[in-house]
């Protein structure tokens, strides 16, 4: 696909909104909002009237009679009574007139009541809309003031191949993680199959760096993929501890994942390559123990993503814990760890996980350089990248089909050291 | 000369036509006005409908006629309301009929003085160029 196919348009805010015209809309609006509100003023009186009416006609049949003051002309009044108390003369509109009863009277109120209030409720209903559009037009007058730029940029969809090509992070992310989730999907995929082409750069690294070195000295020749090792182990650490509540929320830690991802893919391209990093260790630890079980696997991981992430966890954690008591077994020793952990039956992941890296070959300069990198334990920053693995899998499982189980001949030993040097 | 000539009289098209102009739009006013007028009339008598279907058949209904109150017919008010209502609906159609109309005339008329105005433009810069 095209890398300059993504086009940019930047527009100032107020060249779409201009400034003066927004603010006279927001004053627009203000005034027919007044005006509203002093009808709705008007309709409350209305109620009130209404009600205070209807007391009065249910009191007045009370008694045979009362005594009152006849209002007499403009300014007189002389006393008098009342009688007939049980009839009135009601107005309909139109100068129509029914003589009702009290109670009669009351209905023919509160139908009018109830129509008050409907009007009452249309009212402010309008006046709801009115606010929200005088809000609107108000943060959009600020923010025309203000300059605020609208940039816009098409979201170009790589495919795989390309992304291995490309050794740096793909900056197309962070414009594109307001698409669709299957578009994250698609990200994702791209992304680990960058952080994988990267681990393996770092791989390398660390081996030409030195083999067998388990001190911190060797950071310092892989200051970069140290710091990525030292997160995906803290990622690792992450997801160990999550493994009990992942069987069930899979689905939702992958989502949330998702978000995760794109809310960092805003950050710098070191981020993900150390998450890519991350997972693509986590992958290898699993693909390690999946070694061990073979085709079967394959066949499990594939009904049973959500176990996997699970085992997946399991094997990670306890490959990493079991680094520190193996010494440069490295493949041995990873395989007991992961044998240990869980029925690996789900490790088919791995394959799947083999499959997207591509770079069967390079795992095996792997091993070396996880034996050459004792100081990735220093930071653990792990953010459930297995999740997005397990993730990544399932949506990979398509693609694993045959080459699974080529892949996982020459995992053990890369991931053993790694994790090894990582824990220490 | 004749462009001076041409341009007053041009400038006498526009004003005759912003007073067609303005005619129009005052009487799209009055229409929107009547209209309202009769929105809320026909709103009221259906209420006034809708109460006396209330009713029963003994009840008293009185008619307020100037300051007379006229002691009045059930079935005839019922009749009474129910052809006033049927005139001010046929009343309300007829100006909406109307008020398109007007609307229409005035779109004309505002394309018209655009384009007379245009025209004194052109001649305005032509002058100018010369």
């Amino acid at each position: 696909m095209e890398e300059a196919a993504k086009k940019g348009r930047v527009t100032p805010l107020a060249s779409l909104f201009p400034v003066e015209e927004a603010q006279k809309a927001v004053r627009r609006v203000h005034e027919t909002l007044s005006e509203k509100e002093s009808e709705l003023d008007r309709f409350r009186g209305f109620i009130s009237d209404n009600t205070n009416l209807i007391n009065l006609v249910q009191k007045l049949p009370e008694g045979l009679h009362h005594n009152i003051m006849v209002p007499f002309g403009k300014a007189a009044f002389f006393p008098g009574r009342l009688i007939h108390t049980n009839e009135f003369l009601v107005l309909l509109g139109e100068g129509y007139h029914v003589e009702r009863t009290s109670k009669q009277t009351v209905e023919i109120l509160k139908r009018r009541g109830k129509a008050l209030q409907s009007q009452v409720e249309s009212l402010k209903a309008t006046m709801q809309d009115l606010k929200a559009e005088a809000s609107f037009f108000g943060i959009t007058a600020s923010e025309a003031a203000e300059g605020l730029v609208e940039i816009r940029e098409d979201y170009v969809e790589e495919n795989f191949t390309e992304r291995e090509s490309q050794s740096g992070p793909p900056k197309e992310h962070p414009p594109s993680f307001s698409e669709a989730d299957k578009v994250k999907v698609a990200v994702e995929d791209e992304e680990y199959s960058c952080m994988v082409s990267r681990l393996d750069e770092l791989e390398k690294a660390e081996y030409e760096a030195g083999y067998g070195n388990e001190t911190h000295e060797d950071i310092e020749n892989v200051a970069v993929s140290d710091e990525e090792y030292a997160r995906m182990m803290s990622r690792l650490d992450e997801i160990e501890k999550e493994p009990e509540t992942e069987c069930g929320n899979e689905r939702d830690e992958d989502e949330k994942i998702k978000a995760d991802f794109d809310q960092s893919s805003d950050q710098i391209s070191l981020d993900k390559i150390n998450r890519f990093s991350e997972e693509y260790q986590s992958r290898k630890l699993l693909e390690q123990t999946k070694d061990k079980k073979s085709a079967t696997e394959e066949t499990l991981d594939k009904r049973d993503t959500q176990k996997d992430l699970t085992d997946r966890l399991n094997c990670t954690g306890l490959t990493v814990q079991s680094r520190p008591k193996e010494e440069m077994s490295h493949g041995k020793g990873l395989v007991h760890g992961i044998m240990k952990s869980t029925p690996l039956e789900k490790a088919l992941v791995l394959p799947e996980v083999k499959e997207n890296v591509q770079a069967a070959s390079s795992l095996r300069s792997e091993a070396p350089l996880q034996d050459s990198k004792p100081g990735f334990d220093s930071r653990k920053a792990f953010t459930g990248s297995i999740i997005e693995r397990a993730h990544n899998m399932q949506t990979s499982s398509s693609q694993q089909a045959a080459t699974s189980s080529q892949s996982t001949v020459t995992q053990p030993s890369k991931p053993v050291s790694r994790f090894k040097m990582q824990r220490r | 000369m004749a462009s001076p000539a041409a341009l007053r009289e041009l400038q006498r098209e526009l004003e005759t036509k912003a007073d067609d102009l303005n005619k129009i739009q005052k009487d799209i006013s009055k229409n929107h006005q009547v209209r309202k007028k009769y929105t809320i009339q026909l709103g009221e008598n259906e209420l006034v409908l809708k109460e006396l279907d209330l009713l029963s058949e003994d009840a008293n209904v009185y008619k307020l006629i100037g300051p007379v109150l006229v002691k009045q017919d059930l079935a005839e008010a019922n009749a009474n309301v129910r052809k006033r209502i049927e005139y001010m609906s046929a009343e309300l159609k007829r100006l909406d009929t109307t008020l398109q109309d007007l609307e229409d005339k005035q779109n004309s008329k505002r394309d018209a003085v655009l384009k007379v105005q245009q025209r004194i433009q052109s001649l305005q810069a032509g002058k100018a160029k010369a």
